[in-house]
């Protein structure tokens, strides 16, 4: 009987020995760290709004861009992106040509946009226009751009007081208040 | 030997008891071993919050095993990709944290930890997958964005930043009514607006809760409800009349937003203005655009001209059935500034102004009219609760003193919707943001978008006479009753 149980028992032991030989061998080896990151680009998805269809709200597109180390370069490639248009449902609302010129951000998290004459020059449209332009840029530099909390739309180095007669521009916007 | 044989042989059936009872074991052993592999780690959370603010990403499984794609987990984490195709190995990064995957390989560097997952990062359809196991193992702290596995939905959400806000519990009792949200920590509380019929509240943090359908007797609040924002939660209530103030406390685990009546030191609700019918001796009626600046056009009509068209055929609708006064900030097509603008209308002493325009949009399918009302941010302080306290004076801009007057706005513009849609002249969308037009105005005022002439249908019918004239008919109709005020 104790000759039994010593088999069984030894047999179970082995077995679990097989299966734990049988998992090590299969388990790869850890590897070790990846060169530098910076030795190859990175990308980085980013979200974008555009207008809807019938214009009442902003439909949200992710894109993967490539990630720019500086704050200036990561708006001009997101206003570049909202001036290409979506690619998949949503209409561009910026006006065509809307680039980015200069971009400052100051220490109490105001960003200063500075945008090229297309924005005001090439605005048509109403007031339903004239928001989802302002707030397809508001809404995508709030999501992508953390460090900016308010943001201040100038066009071409001077105040923008407004785009098209409705929405003001005179002071910083505030993404959280641009549903 | 038969003997020894009978012996050897009786304890035989135990034996072999014993041996299966050996194996049982051994089995046992190799299945709950097998069972230890296979469980996923870490302990999914009972309650997942859920909402449209939430970003997610769909979980896939992979021989059984949750998976999510690497793009949409760095796009959740906020994280840059770098992808070495020689070493086949992807770095996640997010501010100074690091992420280091290797295809068909459990083992995971987070920061300068090494994590071996009990399933290999796999790579399929061009894209790195890697368990969601791997989520447990993330730093927690602000730098990296916090990301959930929901098994019932079968995807991994982000949380939004800042704390939860749990179900609010209502008390009322001597005259004071307190909503108090359980909070692990709320950031920043913003009233976003004071009028008592839609008092609004943004906090960050996201809420996990429900909101009362009734409220105590005796309550100040009488209904409240949920508000979509882009980020962090946001609530508006119904206060009674009869509350004078409101305060906002934070106190050790939960947020108080509080209503008053017959108390000093709060403040105070958005000015309403008497109830009963409305005074109305002056209306200031502004055609929009003008000279140098024709606005919206589309097909020939020209918003410039149809906004003076309008002016003219709604103030004879309105000398017609009210006693009011109807005075234009332009009478010819000629450019007028917003300050302009504005000042005829503050000279005239105007008691409601109405800013008439037309929209337009790069798409046919936008159609219907919009009224701007400015938002009621505006509420003034109560007088000092302790004699010899002076309080701070708070200063408006006069840009925004229309918002003094969002209360009465925001009525004239239900009556406006009412009116259209009533006609069939909407949709109409109601819209709180303080427009252009209504900058310097002190009077109840609406930057009135009254159709979409991109719109062939809205076109068609306002450049019709009798398309406008319907429209001046229904604006009137929709000014008589907010004068009523009933």
């Amino acid at each position: 009987m104790r000759r039994v149980l010593v088999v069984a028992l030894l047999a179970a032991a082995l077995a679990f020995a097989a299966w734990r030989w049988f998992e090590r061998a299969r388990t790869p080896v850890a590897p070790g760290a990846a060169p530098a990151d910076t030795a190859s680009a990175g990308v980085k998805a980013v979200r974008l709004h555009f207008g809807s269809a019938d214009g009442d709200t902003l439909v949200v597109e992710t894109r993967e861009l490539p990630d720019a180390p500086d704050v200036h370069r990561r708006v001009a490639a997101l206003v570049a992106e909202l001036d290409r248009g979506p690619l998949e449902r949503g209409v561009a609302v910026l006006p065509p040509g809307t680039a980015a010129v200069h971009v400052y951000l100051d220490d109490a998290g105001l960003l200063t946009l500075d945008l090229s004459g297309a924005f005001v020059r090439g605005f048509r449209g109403g007031s339903r226009a004239e928001w989802l332009a302002v707030a397809s840029l508001v809404r995508t530099l709030g999501d992508n751009v953390p460090e900016a909390k308010r943001i201040l739309l100038v066009s071409s180095g001077v105040a923008l007081p407004t785009l098209g007669g409705h929405v003001p521009l005179d002071r910083p916007l505030d993404p959280a208040e641009w549903p | 030997m038969s003997a020894r044989r009978r012996a050897l042989r009786a304890p035989a059936p135990r034996c072999r008891r014993a041996a299966w009872g050996a194996a049982a074991l051994a089995a046992a052993a190799l299945a709950a071993a097998a069972a230890f592999a296979q469980a996923p780690r870490g302990t999914p959370p009972a309650d997942v919050p859920r909402g449209p603010s939430f970003e997610r990403a769909p979980v896939e499984r992979l021989d059984g095993e949750p998976y999510v794609g690497v793009n949409d987990l760095a796009r959740l984490l906020g994280a840059t990709k770098f992808w070495r195709p020689d070493v086949r190995k992807l770095v996640l990064r997010a501010g100074e944290h690091r992420v280091q995957l290797t295809v068909d390989n459990p083992y995971v560097i987070v920061d300068r930890r090494t994590v071996r997952l009990e399933h290999p990062v796999r790579s399929l359809r061009g894209q790195l997958h890697l368990p969601v196991a791997l989520l447990d193992s993330l730093p927690r702290d602000s730098a990296l964005a916090r990301v959930l596995y929901d098994p019932r939905g079968g995807e991994v959400l982000r949380l939004p930043a800042g704390g939860v806000l749990g179900t609010p519990i209502v008390t009322s009792a001597g005259g004071v009514t307190r909503v108090a949200f359980p909070s692990e920590f709320v950031g920043e509380v913003v009233v976003a607006g004071r009028a008592r019929a839609r008092f609004r509240v943004r906090a960050d943090g996201f809420f996990r809760g429900t909101l009362p359908d009734s409220f105590p007797p005796g309550s100040l609040v009488r209904a409240a409800r949920t508000l979509v924002v882009p980020a962090g939660a946001a609530f508006e209530f119904e206060v009674a009349p009869e509350a004078d103030g409101y305060r906002i406390a934070r106190e050790p685990g939960r947020v108080v937003l509080e209503f008053a009546a017959g108390r000093d030191g709060l403040e105070e609700f958005a000015p309403e203005g008497p109830a009963g019918p409305r005074p109305l001796r002056v209306i200031a009626l502004d055609p929009g655009h003008g000279g140098d600046d024709p606005g919206v056009s589309a097909e020939g009509a020209v918003e410039k001209d149809l906004t003076l068209a309008l002016a003219r055929a709604l103030k004879g609708e309105l000398e017609r059935r009210l006693t009011a006064r109807v005075v234009l900030t332009r009478e010819s097509d000629r450019t007028v500034s917003v300050e302009e603008r504005a000042e005829t209308a503050n000279r005239a002493r105007a008691d409601l102004v109405l800013s008439l325009h037309f929209d337009g949009y790069v798409r046919p399918a936008a159609r219907g009219a919009t009224a701007w009302c400015p938002p009621a941010t505006y509420g003034e302080r109560a007088p000092a609760g302790r004699p010899g306290v002076a309080l701070p004076v708070e200063v408006l801009p006069w840009r925004d003193v229309a918002t003094r007057h969002a209360v009465p706005a925001r009525a004239l513009a239900e009556a406006v919707r009412a009116a259209l849609e009533l006609d069939g002249l909407g949709p109409v969308r109601v819209r709180e943001r303080l427009a252009l037009p209504l900058l310097g105005v002190n009077a109840p005022g609406l930057v009135l978008e009254c159709a979409t002439l991109t719109s062939p249908a809205d076109r068609a019918r306002v450049t019709s006479p009798e398309g406008l004239r319907a429209l001046a008919a229904s604006l009137a109709t929709a000014v008589a009753e907010y004068q009523r005020n009933e």
